[in-house]
Formats: structure tokens, sequence, C-alpha cells
């Protein structure tokens, strides 16, 4: 029989012995915070890779949609028209309505007592280099680091809505705890019925919108945005749409299921809003809160 | 080891891209599944550490986690290797199915203990099942490239 050696060869209790410790050590170390440096530096090697292999399979991936849709792209182009004249009349419109937003706003000294946050300016654009590596995270690596002035806390959208928030910075690289991951709460607002709850993400399924006080009907399709109680997030980004309602009168609160706006499937591109500064930096495991709270949000875990 | 940080990045940026219902299968799992089955325990808990820390680093969750539940697999998975039927064409898919399943309890209990929550019932039902089917019928159509692959013996 062959002798075997090295690690291919061996005990296999003292092996198991040895690798299981320095797993456990490793996590050990990472919680309380002293493994930074090392992350830091694996991520700065392998992120040039991730996002060359990023690039190829969404040109890859685009490449391929293209080719699924080229026999409807003449019906398409000519319903995008349409849908176009479309926008342009309701652009206008809201145009006007901004105007008249801007001066009861000026009327009411709104900006004096509550600065509207300005997107503008404050963001960057940054390319998802990669998304969960296991099916019970949702997290998404950015190729926008603290060398870019990204700090720990600060909120990530899209021009569909709320992605999420940075919660680990590296030189190069940032991760992103998506809104969908379960350890992410965000206070919102549901814009019609001026409701307030918190979206909690849950695993495998649609966010879920908690803490909704009972008395008003939720009704489905409404819009739900960030209140910016807490203040980890600006106000007024929307965060998704209710799907359906879970309402019981013997329970202090309802719950509604979100559908997020963003396409976190198709998730290429992100801002970062860099010119918002969050009230305080929630750790990544930061949970929803085991006794019911108030609805006003305050005392919440944003 | 440099081929498992490899497959890392590809299963961080591109395996998702093949979600079915929010969920794809796990590459890194099943390899360390595959290495068992071909050549046992002893290599396969190694596979299992290097790919796990690859997976942690790259996936931004718990150091360690993933390897501790990828060398338990390693272990269970590792019954297969050298059995009479280890050749048999479901052997590899019940393999990649139990094999899901324990890496599944054992990387959630972990990060339960470390303070992530979940709400058990919706995982189970929305992840932790379509995984392993998803595995196994990955694992099932790559059987017969497996079966090509040259098998290590050992006699512990």
């Amino acid at each position: 029989m062959r002798e075997q050696r090295g690690w291919s060869g061996g005990n296999l209790a003292l092996k198991l012995t040895i690798l299981a410790l320095t797993a456990i050590l490793l996590l050990v170390l990472q919680q309380t915070g002293r493994l930074g440096t090392v992350e830091g530096l694996v991520t700065l090697v392998t992120s040039p890779g991730q996002s060359g292999l990023s690039s190829l399979t969404d040109r890859l991936s685009n490449s391929l949609t293209n080719l699924r849709n080229y026999r409807n792209l003449q019906q398409r182009v000519t319903e995008l028209e349409l849908i176009t004249q479309g926008l342009i009349v309701e652009n206008l419109r809201l145009k006007e309505v901004e105007r008249e937003n801007q001066r009861l706003r000026e009327l009411l000294a709104f900006a004096e007592t509550r600065p509207s946050f300005e997107l503008r300016g404050g963001q960057i654009i940054a390319r998802v280099i990669g998304q969960n590596a296991t099916n019970f995270l949702n997290v998404a690596m950015i190729d926008l680091g603290s060398r870019h002035g990204i700090h720990v806390g600060m909120p990530v959208v899209n021009e569909q809505g709320l992605v999420g928030r940075i919660y680990t910075v590296n030189a190069t690289t940032s991760k992103v705890l998506l809104i969908t991951d379960p350890s992410s709460t965000v206070n919102t607002i549901l814009q019609a019925s001026r409701l307030t709850g918190i979206v909690n993400g849950a695993s495998g399924s649609d966010p879920v919108m908690g803490f909704i006080p009972q008395g008003t009907e939720v009704g489905v399709g409404e819009v739900v945005l960030t209140s910016g109680m807490g203040g980890n997030f600006p106000k007024g980004i929307p965060v998704g749409q209710v799907v359906d309602v879970r309402q019981k009168d013997v329970d202090v609160f309802q719950e509604a299921i979100v559908r997020p706006t963003v396409n976190f499937g198709r998730l290429e591109f992100v801002m970062v809003v860099t010119n918002f500064d969050p009230f305080e930096s929630v750790p990544l495991l930061d949970t929803l809160p085991a006794q019911p709270i108030e609805p006003s949000g305050e005392s919440s875990e944003e | 080891m440099p081929a498992l940080g490899a497959a890392a990045i590809f299963q961080v940026v591109v395996v998702p891209k093949l979600a079915v219902n929010g969920v794809y299968p796990d590459l890194i799992l099943l390899l360390v599944i595959a290495r068992s089955l071909l050549a046992g325990r002893n290599d396969a808990v190694v596979w299992g550490f290097t790919g796990g820390l690859w997976m942690d680093i790259l996936s931004g969750g718990a150091i360690g986690a993933s390897s501790l539940a990828l060398m338990t697999t390693a272990l269970v998975t590792g019954v297969g290797h050298n059995a009479i039927f280890r050749r048999h064409l479901f052997v590899p898919s019940i393999a990649a199915l139990s094999g899901t399943l324990v890496f599944s309890l054992v990387y959630l209990a972990i990060l339960n203990i470390v303070g992530f929550r979940f709400q058990p019932n919706l995982l189970v039902t929305e992840i932790v099942v379509p995984v392993c089917l998803y595995n196994a019928a990955v694992m099932l159509l790559a059987t017969p490239l497996l079966n090509r692959l040259p098998e290590k013996t050992e006699y512990a």
C-alpha cells in the first residue's frame, strides 16, 4: 500500500481537529473585528478577477437576451415610442407638480425645519462585482471602497429604488447588505395611507413590512417609501410595493408583504449616496427587537 | 486549491445568474461532495476547509462558518467513497441531497450562534428544500463526468 503524505493523507481525526480549530479561531477573530486587514487584502487580489468575470457575464447575458428578443424588437420599439410619448406628458405634469410642491414648501418654511435630502451630486456609481455566495445571505460586492470615500452605513440605491446599505468597506471594494437580507431592517412609510412600519428582509421570499398600526386598511399596490426615521436612510426612496396584507384583529400590528422595486436578480450598477450621514453605523447583525415597539420608529434599529 | 478560489469567484459572480425562483446551486459544496466521493473524507475535509474560507471571504458571511459546515458535509458524504455502489447513477445525487441538507443545517446553526436571525419555516420551504433538489439535479447531470474521473483509493 502506498504511503500517504502531507494534507492528502495522514490521520483524519488529527487533521479534522486542526482544521476545525482553525475555522473556529477565524470565526472568533472575525466576530471580534480582527480580520479586517486580511479580508481587505484577499478582496484586493480577487476583485479584478471578479470585475472581469462580471463584465463578461453581463455582456454574454445581454447578448443572449438581445438575441432572444430580436424577433420582437420592432414591436417593442413601437410600444416604447408610445410609452415615451406618455412619459413626456407625465414628465411635464410632474414638473408642474414639482413647482407647486416647491411653492408649498416655501410657504411652510419646510426647508428651514427639515431640509430635504439632496441626492444629486452625492452619488458615486459603482458596479456590482459579486453577489451572494450562499443562498442564505443577501449581500452584493461593489467596486468602490474607502479610497473612493465610501463609509459604513452609506445608503445604496439604483434608479429603481433602495438597494441596501454599506456594511463592510475595504480599500477598493465594499459589501452592501441588501434590503432582502433577513438582518436588514428599514424604517418605511406607506405612500397613500401614511402608515409607518419596518421592512425586514426574509429568506427566500419578499420582505415583510411589520409593525404597521392596526385600524387603517393597507391597500395592495401601495407604494412603500423610506420614512427617514431612525436616520439611517434618507426619506422618500422607493422600497417596494405591497403585494399582500396579513391582518388579524387579535394582533397588535398588521403586516404587508412588499415586493422590492429593485430587481435584485439583475443588479449591475448601483449608486452610493455619499452626502448622507447615517445617524449611526449599524452592524450587520442587527435584528428586530424581540418585543413589539411603538410604531413611531424612533427607537427602532433601522 | 487555487482552483477552489476560482470556483468561489465563479460561484459569486456567475452562479447567482442561474437562479431558479431565487435559488441557485452551490458549486463549492458540490465540488466538496464530489471530492469526498472520489477521494474520501481525508482529502475532502481539506477541500471543505479551503473552499469554505473562499466562500466566506467573498460572500461577507462569518469566516469559518462555511469551512466547518463543509468539513462536516465531507465527513458525511465521504461514506459514499469506495462503496460498492459508488458508480451507481443515483449515489452522487443522493450524496448531494443529503450533503446539502447537512451543510444547510450546520451552516445555519453556526450563523445563528454568531447572531444571524432567520425564520426557520420559511428557510426550509423556500431555500433548503429547493437547494437540495437543485444541487441533486446538477449532480445527476455531472455524474457521467464524475464517473470518468480517476478515483483515489483509501484504506483507513
